[in-house]
């Protein structure tokens, strides 16, 4: 007898293995993607016009402005439902096993966040595959792994901040807590007509939400005319780093309290 | 005291006390030594602070104040190195109902580390141990829960744990999974050399089972020692014997009283506790019958370790295991 511990990678390969497991043994997987192809065929299909509006001087038209929102929006609900997740893993007693077998807890993080990347994936093909048949144009070139790379970073900083309510509330009831602040970042930002054409008080603060310029960027890497490049990466690589802060806090939380 | 880590190291506990904000200490102060291949039984009724105690001995809880060592290795400062060590089946089976036993242990395996080949052999060889080889590739959520049980036994044993934790491993069993169970713990003792701490609240199980028995009441060790060792302690057999039709009350109490001190029997029958134990049944039996007093039942009762319980806190433990209702401290209040 020796003893057996994984380590952090280990840990957080076996995390992730279920969670994409059950992922696949369920279609409810992709629900986080119905929401933005909600909005996306909605708002693309209906506001279509708004692309004549003077101003709006996004060159591939409407319906790509739009899809670029929706994607983020699907990957950023991606991190939510695994949020949600996680606090279902420690309502019911399963996450004490995963705390009393991880050797490396930090590792459990790691693991739903992997599994929440693969579940962006799928919803973001999803949403792609719609986005294409709507005609929007994939001008962007290589600029276009930009684009993946913000979604990447998106749905990362929206998993460690659910993976962080989830594990201090501990109780589904943390669905909600997850899901607002995620749903105001996503909204009150240029979502259906550029910032250049936004009024009031929705201006403001869309100027002031960070997600206002990795959207901006987003957008721009996939018509080929990247902006705000670095400032977008910068406030994605914050996120991501704050919120790991955050999760990591938490974990810390549970672990004193009792999982 | 064995080295860190080595396989002599068992379970060694220094005032360990755990509060939590609204109520009385979970547990207050406990001492306990647990020697390595030994099954230690700790034995109270619900809300005792038994299963407190375990999950601050597996990390999964940090004491408020005092010291424990698992397996050589301090439960605060080196809780991955305890996790390693040990194995843990707790009250509550927590299982995915979305899993097959197979992928429950294949899972647990990935999380200690087992490579690919290890984890299929290994948990074939547990299905196998705990009769779950027809169920494997079924769901657990279809699962009976005895079933439940017996899986969260082998996922405990998958990367083979020098220290097994068992917090109330039969609760809720029928009598054929529960001796089931009980065959296995004393195998993997006597076999294996795992060093087993057992929470329960059954008094049969501790005195079937356990090598040393400890009881906890109200956060605190009442008792500590071998079952026969605590049976002894608190004096010796009684005998108890019901008059026939036509022998009076008086007549058996008056032969009785010269074998020991009366003590409270059942309605109709007269009790005393033997001053030379049981050796003096024979005389009793001659002495009944040389004076013609009749009886319709005689019996021997050994002390037994609800005897101790009752020794020790004057409240009777099997009254005390009915009442489910009774929450033990638990960390659900940690977050109130």
């Amino acid at each position: 007898m020796g003893d057996r511990a994984g380590g952090f990678f280990s840990v957080a390969f076996a995390v992730a293995g279920r969670q994409v497991y059950k992922y696949f043994a369920n279609p409810a997987f992709l629900a986080p993607a119905f929401f933005p192809l909600f909005f996306f065929v909605a708002f693309a299909g209906g506001l279509t016009r708004v692309g004549d509006v003077p101003g709006f001087d996004y060159t591939g038209g409407y319906v790509a402005f739009q899809y670029v929102w929706a994607l983020l929006q699907a990957v950023a609900m991606g991190g939510a439902f695994t949020g949600f997740s996680i606090a279902g893993d420690f309502e019911n007693g399963f996450a004490r096993r995963l705390l009393l077998a991880a050797s490396n807890r930090q590792g459990i993080i790691l693991g739903y966040t992997i599994a929440s990347l693969v579940r962006a994936t799928m919803t973001g093909v999803l949403v792609t595959v719609i986005a294409l048949f709507a005609g929007i144009p994939m001008s962007g070139g290589f600029d276009l792994f930009g684009l993946i790379g913000l979604a990447i970073l998106v749905n990362v900083a929206a998993t460690l901040f659910g993976a962080g309510v989830a594990m201090l509330l501990r109780t589904q009831q943390a669905g909600p807590v997850i899901r607002t602040p995620i749903f105001l970042v996503l909204f009150l930002a240029p979502v259906f007509v550029p910032l250049n054409l936004l009024r009031g008080w929705l201006e403001t603060i869309a100027r002031l939400n960070p997600f206002t310029t990795i959207l901006d960027a987003a957008r721009g890497f996939l018509v080929g005319t990247p902006t705000s490049v670095l400032p977008a990466y910068a406030i994605g690589v914050a996120l991501v780093a704050v919120f790991a802060l955050w999760a990591a806090y938490a974990l810390r939380r549970a672990e004193k309290t009792g999982a | 005291m064995a080295a860190p880590g080595s396989a002599r190291a068992g379970i060694q506990v220094e005032d360990l006390v755990r509060e939590f904000k609204k109520g009385p200490r979970a547990v207050d102060g406990i001492d306990l030594y647990v020697e390595p291949g030994e099954i230690y039984g700790f034995l109270g009724p619900n809300g005792a602070g038994k299963s407190t105690t375990v999950l601050m001995l597996t990390t999964l809880l940090p004491p408020t104040s005092g010291a424990a060592r698992v397996a050589g290795y301090d439960v605060v400062k080196e809780g991955s190195k305890v996790r390693a060590a040990i194995g843990a089946a707790l009250q509550e089976a927590a299982l995915d109902p979305f899993l097959t036993g197979r992928e429950h242990l294949s899972l647990q395996a990935a999380l200690h580390g087992l490579g690919r080949k290890e984890r299929k052999k290994r948990g074939a060889e547990l299905l196998e141990r705990v009769g779950l080889v027809e169920a494997a590739d079924r769901r657990v959520r279809g699962y009976s829960g005895g079933m439940k049980r017996r899986l969260d036994l082998a996922l405990a044993l998958v990367h083979e744990p020098r220290i097994l934790f068992l917090d109330e491993p039969t609760t809720g069993l029928d009598p054929q999974s529960r001796s089931a169970l009980w065959s296995e713990v004393s195998r993997l003792a006597r076999d294996e050399g795992v060093t087993v701490f057992l929470t329960t609240q059954y008094l049969e199980e501790a005195d079937v089972l356990a090598d040393r028995v400890g009881i906890i009441d109200r956060g605190k060790i009442v008792a500590e020692g071998t079952p026969e060792k605590l049976k002894a302690e608190i004096g010796r057999p009684s005998v108890e014997a019901t008059p026939a039709e036509g022998s009076g009350r008086d007549a058996v109490a008056r032969v009785l009283s010269r074998f020991g001190e009366e003590i409270a029997a059942q309605s109709g029958a007269v009790s005393v506790r033997l001053d030379h134990g049981a050796g003096d049944l024979a005389d009793v039996v001659r002495t009944l019958d040389s004076e013609g007093v009749r009886v319709t039942n005689l019996r021997l009762d050994e002390p037994s370790l609800d005897d101790v319980f009752l020794e020790k806190t004057g409240r009777s433990l099997e009254g005390e295991a009915e009442h489910e209702g009774e929450a033990e401290g638990s960390p659900e209040e940690a977050r109130a």
